[in-house]
């Protein structure tokens, strides 16, 4: 019994189980990515980081401007790994996840998009980790359903839009609709916008060839009050 | 020709090694393989040993008293957020304190909080947990002197919690990296009161984050332990104590022990029991590991004496010439064993070097196969391991070349040219 109990107190020293580094990645890939894509036959994972890529430093330094917001200094660095997972339902690429880690008002936010290899398109919004008050109106399906089919130049078209033609019926991304929030949930909801604008800047650069690049250049402009 | 006598048969020995690279290269890599899982498995032990007394070390406190039964608690809450922790009541706190073989002790009350589960499937979401620990910063802090607030970016002006506040943190490194949590943030957990229907989604705020340790703390979040009681609606109720006694030794403990075990709901365990009894699991897998060692030594030393009684067996005619042209027994027998000596040294050079290199790998392996419940390196290759590997592995050769080099310094001179000229 004192044994036992002796082995059992062994736990209370043990450190933790280690925890997931500052990068985002599927708590069980295999069996996530199944659940998204039920004909998946396969998945492949890569880790992005900007200093493999050409001219890393730029490119990170860019991500400010296309975002809109600062960079966290301390979670959101030059150093952060990113992971993409490109899924296959035989030799048909049928999907790219790829997420994020974006801080919220009381913890971290876990924003995971799956795209459209080809287009870049939202095909479907979900978080992994989301603690906050505004939780449930965040992962209501209804909510995510509203960003399906977006792309990140709708992203760029509603700063567009806001400098050019406020209130414009074609700025996709001005007609979501906030789910009800307490003024508690308000900061979660904007970290979530954030972090989905900020998935897809990343897989612009990492996947799509930087394709999305002339309307964040249209929306530049418009900003600065030159008008294309 | 005025080279010293040994120095010649060691030049003769490698010129006959050379003879045959490939049996040559094969038998040192035979013998190489097998020192270096010898030194890796003997680093393990070592690490492993050394790894766990800095963790029990770094726990801080020599003696833990705690619920009876509250060790499994402490398991479920490790393993799966298990929220049935058992609690002592808190006037133990004072009872023991007036004990005048204490040095220093410090109350901890453990609650588990729940976070919102990670995973991505609607509504079936893996549950989550973030251990909550209470604790008197004054008292805790003598037991642990090695945490440290984080300065810097992000943690300016960190400090520890009041004592009186009720909703000011301070985060393990870990908790603050997962949660991606500076100083200043909010922090939120929900919390089950006990005996309350509801459970409670709390906001705290971040007023330090402590510096990395390797240990459980670092996965911890920390409030005064006033307040932890209170959120968790135990407010008489503590779970630990820790710990120091003037004079630590077993027979003191047993002395501490022996006076509080007479409290019905308290058990007393020592760190050095813990110590102990971990060590002990663990010798018997390393008993099975040295066996595993042994055999590949054992494989190793056959392959050593076969290699060179075959290369005897092909120098028969050559061993009887140089016999008939003067060379004694003695010269015959220390030329063998030499050739021996050289295969087993060579092999456990290189087997030394590659377990030396290869020590990450082996950690990594020994890691992946099983959760060791300890941090830090856990393969420790000292120059003390490589030295007994070397010395051993010679002391091996020394009694392997003994056979073939008697077989050899035994042939009769007119047999053995004829034996040689028939083959």
């Amino acid at each position: 019994m004192k044994r036992t109990a002796i082995l059992m107190a062994a736990a209370l020293i043990a450190p933790t189980g280690a925890w997931a580094a500052i990068g985002c990645t599927l708590s069980n890939p295999a069996q996530d990515l199944k659940y998204l894509f039920p004909s998946m036959t396969s998945y492949k994972e890569e880790l992005k980081e900007f200093s493999r890529l050409e001219k890393g430093r730029d490119l990170y330094a860019g991500i400010r401007d296309r975002l809109g917001s600062d960079l966290d200094p301390l979670y959101e660095t030059f150093e952060t790994p990113y992971t993409v997972y490109t899924v296959f339902s035989g030799k048909t690429k049928a999907g790219i996840v790829h997420g994020v880690n974006v801080p919220g008002k009381g913890g971290v936010i876990q924003v995971f998009l799956w795209t459209d290899p080809s287009t870049g398109e939202i095909r479907k919004f979900f978080f992994q980790r989301l603690e906050s008050p505004a939780a449930k109106a965040l992962r209501d399906k209804a909510f995510r359903a509203r960003f399906e089919g977006m792309t990140l130049a709708d992203f760029y078209k509603h700063d567009y839009y806001a400098a050019a033609d406020p209130g414009s019926a074609a700025d996709r991304l001005g007609r979501v609709v906030p789910p009800p929030l307490d003024p508690d949930g308000k900061p979660d909801y904007d970290a979530t916008l954030r972090g989905i604008r900020k998935n897809l800047i990343l897989l612009d650069l990492f996947v799509y060839g930087r394709r999305f690049e002339p309307f964040f250049e249209r929306a530049r402009a418009a900003q600065k009050g030159a008008r294309p | 020709m005025n080279q010293p006598i040994l120095m010649r048969y060691t030049t003769l020995a490698f010129r006959n090694l050379r003879r045959r690279r490939v049996r040559t290269a094969l038998t040192v890599a035979g013998v190489a393989l097998a020192v270096m899982v010898g030194v890796a498995l003997g680093g393990f032990m070592l690490g492993y040993r050394g790894a766990i007394d800095r963790s029990i070390d770094m726990l801080g406190f020599q003696v833990m008293i705690m619920a009876k039964g509250c060790p499994y608690e402490a398991a479920t809450m490790m393993l799966k957020g298990g929220t049935g922790l058992l609690y002592l009541p808190a006037d133990t706190f004072d009872k023991v304190r007036s004990d005048q073989a204490v040095e220093s002790i410090t109350p901890v009350f453990v609650g588990v909080a729940q976070k919102e589960g990670s995973g991505i499937r609607d509504g079936a979401k893996e549950a989550a947990f973030t251990v909550i620990s209470g604790v008197e910063p004054a008292s805790y802090l003598v037991m642990k002197p090695w945490l440290r607030l984080k300065a810097g970016a992000g943690f300016e002006n960190g400090r520890w919690f009041k004592p009186e506040s009720e909703d000011e943190i301070v985060l393990g490194f870990e908790a603050a990296e997962y949660e991606q949590r500076k100083v200043g943030d909010d922090f939120y957990a929900t919390i089950q009161p006990a005996g309350k229907p509801d459970a409670l989604r709390r906001r705290f705020k971040v007023v330090g984050v402590l510096e990395r340790t390797g240990t459980q703390d670092d996965g911890t979040v920390f409030m005064p332990i006033r307040a932890a009681r209170l959120a968790f609606n135990r407010p008489n109720e503590l779970t630990i104590l820790g710990i120091k006694l003037k004079d630590f030794n077993s027979f003191k403990l047993r002395e501490f022990e022996n006076r509080w075990l007479k409290l019905p709901e308290v058990q007393v365990v020592g760190l050095q029991q813990v110590k102990t009894t971990l060590i002990g699991l663990v010798a018997t897998a390393q008993t099975m590991i040295a066996a595993v060692a042994a055999i590949a030594i054992l494989v190793a030393l056959l392959g050593v004496v076969n290699a060179i009684l075959m290369s005897v067996y092909e120098r028969t005619g050559e061993i009887g010439i140089m016999k008939a042209l003067g060379a004694r027994r003695g010269d015959i027998f220390q030329l063998v064993w030499l050739e021996t000596l050289i295969l087993c040294l060579l092999g456990s050079l290189v087997g030394s070097a590659a377990a030396v290199v290869g020590a990450g790998v082996v950690e990594r392996a020994i890691r992946s196969l099983a959760d060791l419940g300890v941090s830090g390196s856990i393969v420790s290759i000292t120059p003390k391991v490589l030295a007994y590997a070397v010395l051993g592995s010679t002391a091996l050769g020394c009694f392997a070349g003994l056979y073939p080099a008697w077989r050899a310094s035994s042939m009769r001179p007119v047999d053995a040219i004829r034996e040689g000229a028939s083959q």
